[in-house]
């Protein structure tokens, strides 16, 4: 490691992210095509409608268990304190790339702590309404076939898509192109001081301890 | 194409249904009064599709078997039940009845997988179908049925391929007693009127037609002797195309897709207004940290 540069990500965070990360996307655009005829193409990249339809609740359960393990490594620096409330009153100015205005993030800023939270209780959402559509005819002896029982998972599935697919946009927009060398933190899971002392302030102050 | 197979309604495609031809709609109707449950129909629906024959066990019914598969499209169902002191045999036709609102066809994601020809008739096309099994949800008469080794899902199609040449479907052609007429919707509507008031007149003073409006009325119409016990026929009293979850999945997914569109150009157009944030702009120096 160069001696401008912090270690970020461990290599068990950034398999993890990655495993999350790619079946999610997988999952987005194949759900997606379901969702709407008009996308209904995206299905070929993968194969065909069948195949998409076969290929995505095997790939969810990748998913969720890719999400068990992100919740184990990351749950405990995920709680929202008072410090990410102030940082949410100021989120106008972390838009508007006012950092003078900006509460100092700590390793994680109270937007990634919401995704995190929004991608973890989804997570429940697309397990247990994906696994009564995965089995309509009945799962562990539910028999789901009330009529609308099916249709009101469809909703919620959806649903927890739209939240987690908003935030996906905003997650990958700021990491890649908005701040470079975000990226960099989830490959070699290295970021340099600046990137630190710009994005996470209050975790660069403990890292180096200046 | 020929006209009979005009195409009204396609599953999940956002372009208009290609026809501009009309064709009359066409209908089945059953009058439950005068089937002896002679089942030829079952037998007939299984020889003209070439469906497997399943066997059957005694299950303490007359029935031939339990419920609908993918094998079987057609199956009478016989209840047995008492009115004003004297048994009587509560007799349904179950299979597909060819809604005018096809609630499968509005569920399914599957381009093509189901049409509704202009005669009425609602087919699967099973070399489309991806096997989601959303149909089934959607049916408000628990019809299609999913077969775990083809993965797809199957129903009656009405004899699509004996309507197109001009013929009846193969229950309609097989019933000894003319339990089952085949016309045009007007015509069997007319028809099923008819036998309402012979009914009545025979002392039957709650026959009714089922044609339930909820689903826009049906292609398989029947004359319901006792239509006050419509739950004991297994025909349920208000059948609706779009339950409540499906139209609010409808709204939301509508309201979900401009979200989506404004995200990915909100992206782009903060890019373009405040630029990319790294260190170096900060301190002015390329690569400087």
């Amino acid at each position: 490691m160069r001696a401008n540069e912090i270690q970020r990500f461990t290599y068990a965070e950034r398999v993890v992210h990655w495993v999350v990360g790619v079946t999610f996307v997988f999952l987005l655009l194949t759900g997606l095509a379901f969702s709407y005829p008009k996308l209904f193409w995206l299905t070929s990249l993968v194969g065909g409608g069948a195949v998409a339809r076969v290929l995505h609740p095997w790939v969810g359960i990748v998913f969720t268990v890719g999400l068990v393990f992100m919740v184990v490594l990351w749950i405990r620096e995920m709680f929202l304190d008072r410090h990410d409330v102030e940082w949410l009153k100021a989120i106008r100015h972390y838009v508007a790339h006012q950092r003078d205005k900006v509460p100092p993030a700590g390793k994680y800023n109270a937007g990634q702590k919401l995704f995190f939270w929004v991608q973890s209780v989804s997570g429940v959402v697309f397990l247990v309404t994906g696994l009564l559509l995965w089995f309509p005819e009945g799962f562990l002896g539910l028999d789901p076939f009330g009529r609308g029982t099916l249709s009101a998972m469809r909703f919620l599935h959806y649903l927890a898509t739209l939240g987690c697919g908003l935030f996906l946009i905003v997650h990958v927009y700021l990491g890649t192109v908005a701040y470079p060398g975000t990226a960099r933190g989830m490959i070699d899971g290295k970021v340099t001081r600046g990137w630190a002392k710009l994005h996470h302030p209050q975790w660069h102050r403990e890292k180096t301890g200046s | 194409m020929s006209n009979a197979l005009a195409i009204k309604r396609i599953s999940a495609t956002p372009t208009p249904p290609p026809t501009i031809r009309s064709s009359p709609e066409y209908a089945k109707l059953v009058d439950i009064a005068r089937c002896i449950g002679c089942k030829g129909c079952e037998v007939a629906c299984k020889e003209w599709n070439e469906l497997k024959v399943e066997p059957t066990v005694n299950f303490g019914s007359y029935q031939s078997h339990e419920d609908l598969s993918p094998d079987t499209w057609l199956l009478m169902r016989f209840r047995e039940t008492e009115i004003d002191g004297n048994l009587n045999w509560l007799i349904k036709k179950d299979a597909c009845l060819h809604c005018e609102e096809p609630g499968c066809l509005y569920a399914c994601p599957a381009p093509g997988a189901i049409v509704q020809y202009e005669n009425g008739i609602v087919d699967f096309n099973q070399e489309n179908c991806i096997g989601c099994q959303y149909c089934v949800s959607g049916c408000p008469f628990d019809i299609p049925r999913f077969d775990k080794t083809t993965k797809r899902v199957y129903k009656c199609n009405m004899c699509i391929d004996r309507v197109e040449a001009g013929l009846e479907p193969a229950c309609v052609k097989t019933c000894p007693t003319n339990a089952i007429s085949w016309g045009t919707k007007d015509d069997m509507l007319a028809l099923a009127t008819g036998k309402v008031e012979t009914l009545k007149e025979r002392g039957f003073a709650n026959a009714a037609v089922y044609d339930p409006t909820g689903v826009g009325g049906v292609h398989m119409m029947y004359v319901v002797p006792h239509g006050n016990r419509l739950a004991e026929y297994d025909l349920p009293e208000d059948p609706v195309a779009s339950p409540g979850p499906i139209a609010a999945l409808g709204t939301v997914k509508k309201i979900g897709s401009y979200l989506f569109g404004f995200g990915i150009v909100g992206a782009l157009l903060h890019l373009l207004a405040v630029g990319p944030e790294s260190p170096e702009n900060e301190s002015g120096v390329p690569g400087g940290n």
